[in-house]
């Protein structure tokens, strides 16, 4: 019955209700969008990392992320698949240069350079046409989201990156980079872009036999003393901290959170406050009728719980809405598994937070009151 | 009598002091009294002599200064709050000057709360029982309404109805008709005085009307904190369960 009490309130007392639930659905809606487009920015961060299908990366000494590394010795390779547990161990070559649209002027790229036959390092998803196009030594891909920032290029059109001529020969989907368009080439055509010495790559992609483990590490680290030596998860997780830390994301991330949150408490509380105010003399009738002060605290709980609930609803709603609108656009948004049930409790929580000020007021209600 | 509850309610030197600011003022000087079920009692007297103060203690809702209250033979000053929020729940209805009906709540609904305030389910055959009594008080049309639809006299009534749901072994009505018009003020009574009488219950009856005179059994009249005058009224008694 109680918690019929706090339904009865909620429903009648529709204006404050409206007014929680705009705070809890602010909460929910902006915090949801502020992570999605973090988790999003923090996927653009080590994409190339993620989708290596590699277990090793091995790079120049002293990295900080994967994006920023020397061009290393191509001979690594041979003492690298000399230990047993290695399958294999292929180089790639990241180089930029300049994109000349169809109408003549100039983007820059990063061009990934990946060796026939295995293309690690390659296109994970293709819209138009698949890997068997980077087979070719000219060939080229662009992403889709990149299209319009090319100058629309069609499928074997030929143009030119950093002055060599390449052919555009598949589109992929979802190569985004932190660091802009991320186009794919063999590793020949790289070469020839960025010009650099040969036998030098950017990095070597090790796979292991297994899943690496501490002695396999120690084992690759010491025949390689002078290189970087990481799991693919190890590099994504030092290059997302590398950009969060030193872009300046993580903290106004956490600020525009912190404000939604804020201005969300903020609404619940005032409206919380208020209709528990109106509703001061019925907490009262309650107590004088034989409620004690745990049956006001039970009826506001439900109320602020129902109120959660609803909001976090609707907040999930437009929240679906919205990353279903931006899927697939150049707008960054990922909410990973995690996320929502953390987000739906936090928002909870808050809700808590914000209705403990009318709590105070309502468990204040003197019973005597009833009889004046 | 179906009333099972034949207490006696009994005040020994029940006082209170209210402090204004600086200094403590005594609005209540001590009561000694009973208070017998099957009887109703008006306690008038004049604005600010201590009517309500001594019903709110009597009701477990204000602490006295001084004194103690006995319910039979159980102390029930000294009770602590929860003990006195469960005594309240099973033992008192209210009554008061406002019907104070929840909004939001249908009129059974707001019935049924005076059972269920603690969280635990209405007792079974509770609902047909605020459904009975709800008729009996003319209002079996108006059980799903909202308290806002109803008339002033029909809220009283429904509030009646909540405190009476329960059995209350003790009834307190502070100025149950000041809010009503002279025919409603004269149903509610007459229901007060049928529910003392037949059912064996304490009831007190807070007024300054003096058209609720009548209807007492034995009234109590306060001034300046003080009993001035206590006289029981036999012979009305019959005058008015005969009109
Ligand atoms: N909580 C309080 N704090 C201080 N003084 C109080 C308090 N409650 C009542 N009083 C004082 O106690 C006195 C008696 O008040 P009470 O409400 O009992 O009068 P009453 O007889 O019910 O009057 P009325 O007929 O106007 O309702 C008044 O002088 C009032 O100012
Ligand atoms: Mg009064």
């Amino acid at each position: 019955m109680r918690t019929l009490t706090a339904f009865r309130m909620v429903v009648h007392d529709r204006s404050s209700t409206a007014g929680a639930l705009l705070g809890v659905v602010a909460i929910v809606f902006l915090v949801g969008q502020q992570l999605s487009l973090l988790f999003g920015l923090l996927n653009y961060m080590s994409v190339l990392v993620d989708h290596s299908n590699a277990d090793v990366w091995v790079m120049s000494g002293n990295i900080r992320n994967a994006d920023a590394g020397n061009l290393i010795s191509g001979r690594y390779i041979d003492r690298i698949v000399g230990l047993p547990e290695v399958k294999w161990a292929e180089p790639v070559l990241i180089g930029s240069g300049l994109f000349r649209t169809a109408d003549g002027s100039y983007e820059s790229v990063r061009v990934i350079g990946t060796r026939r036959p295995r293309l690690s390092l390659g296109p994970w998803q293709f819209f138009k046409a698949d890997e068997r196009a980077l087979l070719d030594l000219e060939s080229v891909t662009v992403d889709k989201l990149d299209l319009a920032k090319l100058g629309n290029p069609v499928l074997n059109q030929v143009t030119e990156i950093g002055h060599r001529r390449v052919r555009v020969r598949a589109i992929t989907e979802g190569a985004r980079g932190f660091q802009g368009t991320i186009v794919f080439a063999s590793i020949d055509k790289v070469k020839e872009i960025a010009r650099t010495p040969p036998g030098r790559y950017s990095a070597i992609l090790v796979r292991l036999n297994r899943a690496p483990d501490s002695r396999i590490m120690a084992r690759l680290r010491a025949a390689l003393p002078k290189c970087s030596v990481y799991t693919t998860k190890e590099l994504s997780y030092l290059t997302k901290k590398y950009y969060i830390a030193n872009t300046g994301i993580g903290s106004s991330f956490g600020f525009s959170t912190v404000i939604a949150v804020l201005i969300g408490v903020v609404i619940i509380s005032l409206t919380m406050y208020t209709s528990v105010l109106g509703r001061a003399r019925d907490f009262a009738v309650m107590r004088a009728i034989g409620g004690r002060r745990r049956d006001i605290a039970v009826v506001v709980a439900c109320e602020a719980l129902i109120i959660a609930g609803v909001g976090v609803f609707v907040g999930f709603l437009m929240l679906v809405t919205l990353l279903n609108f931006t899927r697939g656009s150049a707008i960054p948004s990922f909410l990973p598994l995690f996320v929502s049930p953390a987000l739906a409790i936090g928002a909870i929580l808050v809700s808590f937070i914000g209705s403990s000020i009318a709590l105070r007021v309502a468990l204040k209600a003197d019973p005597a009151s009833v009889f004046h | 009598m179906r009333g099972p509850k034949m207490t006696t309610l009994r005040l020994e030197g029940i006082a209170k002091d209210f402090s204004d600011g600086a200094q403590m003022r005594r609005v209540l000087f001590p009561v000694t009294t009973e208070f017998e079920p099957g009887e109703l009692t008006v306690l008038a007297g004049p604005s600010g002599s201590g009517k309500t103060t001594l019903l709110s203690i009597i009701g477990l809702v204000l602490r006295p200064s001084e004194g103690r209250m006995f319910f039979g033979d159980k102390e029930i000053t000294s009770l602590s709050e929860n003990e006195a929020a469960r005594m309240r729940l099973q033992r008192y209805g209210f009554v008061f000057q406002q019907p104070m009906l929840i909004e939001g709540l249908s009129v059974l609904e707001n019935t049924l709360l005076a059972f269920a305030v603690q969280g635990r389910r209405p007792p079974k055959g509770a609902r047909q029982k605020a459904v009975k009594i709800l008729n009996r008080l003319g209002l079996g049309e108006s059980l799903h309404m909202q308290p806002r639809l109803l008339s002033g006299g029909m809220k009283q009534r429904a509030s009646i109805a909540r405190a009476l749901i329960k059995d209350p072994a003790i009834l307190l009505c502070d100025e149950p008709t000041s809010a009503l018009d002279a025919e409603s003020g004269q149903t509610v009574m007459r229901l007060l005085k049928r529910i003392a009488i037949e059912e064996g219950r304490v009831v007190v009856v807070v007024s300054h009307d003096a058209r609720v005179f009548p209807y007492a059994d034995r009234l109590v009249k306060i001034e300046n904190g003080q009993i001035v005058s206590d006289t029981r009224e036999q012979t009305q008694t019959e005058e008015v369960s005969q009109s």
